[in-house]
């Protein structure tokens, strides 16, 4: 592959720093994003997970806090943009989803219409036009395209069905890039497998690339491409998700693995992950 | 609790109902002198008795209840638009707009409001006819009565912008006069009508109060202010106890706009 080939394949360059009143939170954070990959972003609460997201959306000074580096995503330098250019590429270009799917939608409005606030921002067309895209995304993220289902409100829904909601709005505007903040940390473990599977199937469908950020290695290992694992603000290891268990090169990366949940009666469990995580990445390759 | 709720509610739709009808209930209009009857005790004729001028209290009562009775939440309702204009909009922009906006609004609060009112009134035109004087009166209660509902909507409204789902809508590239529109200005919906509704009450006592310095709604048109300016006459209240219905109203009416309110919870 040429290096012209290969600057083309990428779809987000981050090298960010980040700090909240003079706090330095990001430290010179630097990785790439190829497009339609699904890159999982790893580390413990606290050491800016949440923070970067709002870095690369140039959000962060809603929570207090300013970013500086270089943000490119698809060639475009989103440090450079005005306000307004950035409204453009933010739900576009770029979709977010959040950690709580019930906070994260109005309560006091309609499923529909906030949907529809959200196709409206960067969407010119009749009611009709609007209402067909609404009940595409609904089937999109598996939910019932129905005129019922919008009518609802936030507190209708189950949480699993608010946050493929979040993500129906995310992935609206076919972005390039999606967001996933912690995206299934507030579900059951069932429900959480069904949202990663349709990170996946989107991913796969729409070739959207996926930053999914947690700090649940286990879960992200079984759709990511590659891992990143952040620590105190830094990225000290990204590499495929199968060469992270196999292979770990950092010590905090170790330290990680060695913290994941074994079931006392077969402590033969973390085994098993580490036969699931190579049979899964056969199957993708 | 819900019974209470219930029949306070149907107490104020009742009397709202009855002022309104005041030219088909009342015997005769609120100015109508009966010259050879002036301070009648109560009779089939006249059920409150008359004024010292002849007037039927009851007639006047009525009609005093219509004016005080609706004109109030006109009132509250101008300084609830005003609230949600100052303190949503400072909320949602925050920074030193906000900062402005609700040190002004703490010098509204610091000063004594009675003596504001008086003030204020005195300074406007005493010697206009009686409509005149019914707009000046609730206009001034309307344009001075913002600032406390002010402060909790700025408050609700700075709550709004820094929630999750308005983070999501400038994620999903909401404008920000649409983001204040159409999701910020929703979710003040319940402080709005909480601080509409605990205005009324507090807009008719003001009005009495005016009324009773001759500061209010001005002769022959009655409110509540006016017809309490009877009680000045100590000495016939022994005498004339039925002086005291437009009193006991107002007291009824003043309770029975709090107990409507829920207590527990806003009404969305």
């Amino acid at each position: 592959m040429t290096s012209e080939q290969l600057m083309h394949e990428v779809l987000l360059s981050i090298s960010v720093s980040a700090e909240y009143a003079k706090k330095s939170v990001l430290r010179k954070l630097t990785f790439q994003i190829k497009r339609g990959e699904i890159l999982g972003l790893v580390g413990q609460s606290g050491c800016g997970k949440s923070t970067l997201a709002l870095a690369v959306l140039r959000l962060l000074h809603l929570k207090g806090g300013k970013s500086f580096g270089t943000l490119q995503l698809n060639g475009l330098d989103l440090m450079s943009m005005s306000e307004r250019q950035m409204r453009g590429i933010r739900g576009k270009e770029i979709g977010l989803v959040l950690q709580s799917p019930l906070s994260s939608l109005n309560p006091v409005l309609r499923i529909g219409t906030q949907l529809a606030e959200a196709w409206h921002a960067h969407r010119r067309g009749n009611r009709q036009e609007c209402r067909n895209a609404l009940l595409e995304s609904l089937a999109n993220v598996s939910l019932p395209p129905e005129e019922e289902f919008l009518r609802r409100y936030p507190a209708q829904l189950s949480v699993g069905q608010a946050q493929r909601v979040l993500i129906a709005m995310a992935v609206l505007h076919r972005p390039m890039l999606l967001i996933a903040d912690e995206p299934t940390s507030a579900l059951d473990v069932i429900t959480q497998a069904e949202v990663l599977g349709l990170f996946r199937n989107l991913s796969r469908q729409m070739g959207v690339a996926i930053l999914y950020i947690t700090h649940d290695l286990l879960s992200v290992s079984t759709i990511a491409d590659r891992i990143a694992v952040m620590h105190q603000g830094e990225i000290v290891e990204c590499r495929e998700a199968r060469a992270i268990f196999t292979d770990p090169q950092h010590a905090y990366t170790r330290d990680l693995i060695a913290a994941l949940p074994c079931v006392p009666a077969f402590p033969a469990t973390k085994e098993l992950y580490s036969t699931a995580i190579k049979s899964h990445a056969a199957g993708r390759g | 609790m819900k019974v209470v709720r219930a029949m306070a509610l149907a107490f104020l739709l009742v009397l709202g109902s009855a002022s309104l009808l005041a030219n088909l209930l009342a015997p005769s209009t609120y100015a109508e002198q009966f010259r050879e009857l002036p301070n009648a005790p109560p009779s089939s004729k006249h059920w409150l008795g008359t004024d010292d001028l002849g007037r039927d209290r009851f007639s006047r009562l009525l009609y005093g209840t219509r004016v005080s009775l609706l004109l109030a939440p006109v009132a509250a309702l101008s300084s609830t638009i005003l609230a949600a204009l100052i303190g949503g909009v400072a909320g949602y922009l925050g920074g030193r707009i906000e900062t402005t906006a609700m040190w002004i609004t703490d010098l509204f609060l610091s000063l004594p409001w009675l003596f504001l009112l008086v003030a204020a009134r005195a300074l406007l035109p005493l010697n206009v006819s009686p409509h005149v004087s019914v707009i000046i009166t609730f206009g001034m209660l309307g344009i001075l009565g913002w600032a406390g509902a002010a402060r909790v909507v700025c408050a609700s409204s700075r709550s709004a912008r820094d929630s999750d789902f308005a983070l999501l809508a400038r994620a999903s590239g909401v404008k920000p006069a649409r983001l204040f529109l159409r999701h910020v200005l929703p979710n003040l919906t319940p402080a709005l009508f909480a601080q509409f509704w605990i205005s009324i009450p507090v807009f008719i006592l003001a009005e009495a109060n005016l009324g009773v310095l001759g500061l209010g709604v001005a002769e022959p048109l009655p409110s509540w202010g006016s017809l309490l300016r009877e009680l000045e006459n100590y000495s016939a209240m022994g005498s004339q106890p039925w002086v005291f219905v437009p009193l006991l109203l107002l007291v009824a009416v003043v309770t029975c706009f709090q107990l409507v309110l829920p207590k527990t919870e806003l009404p969305a």
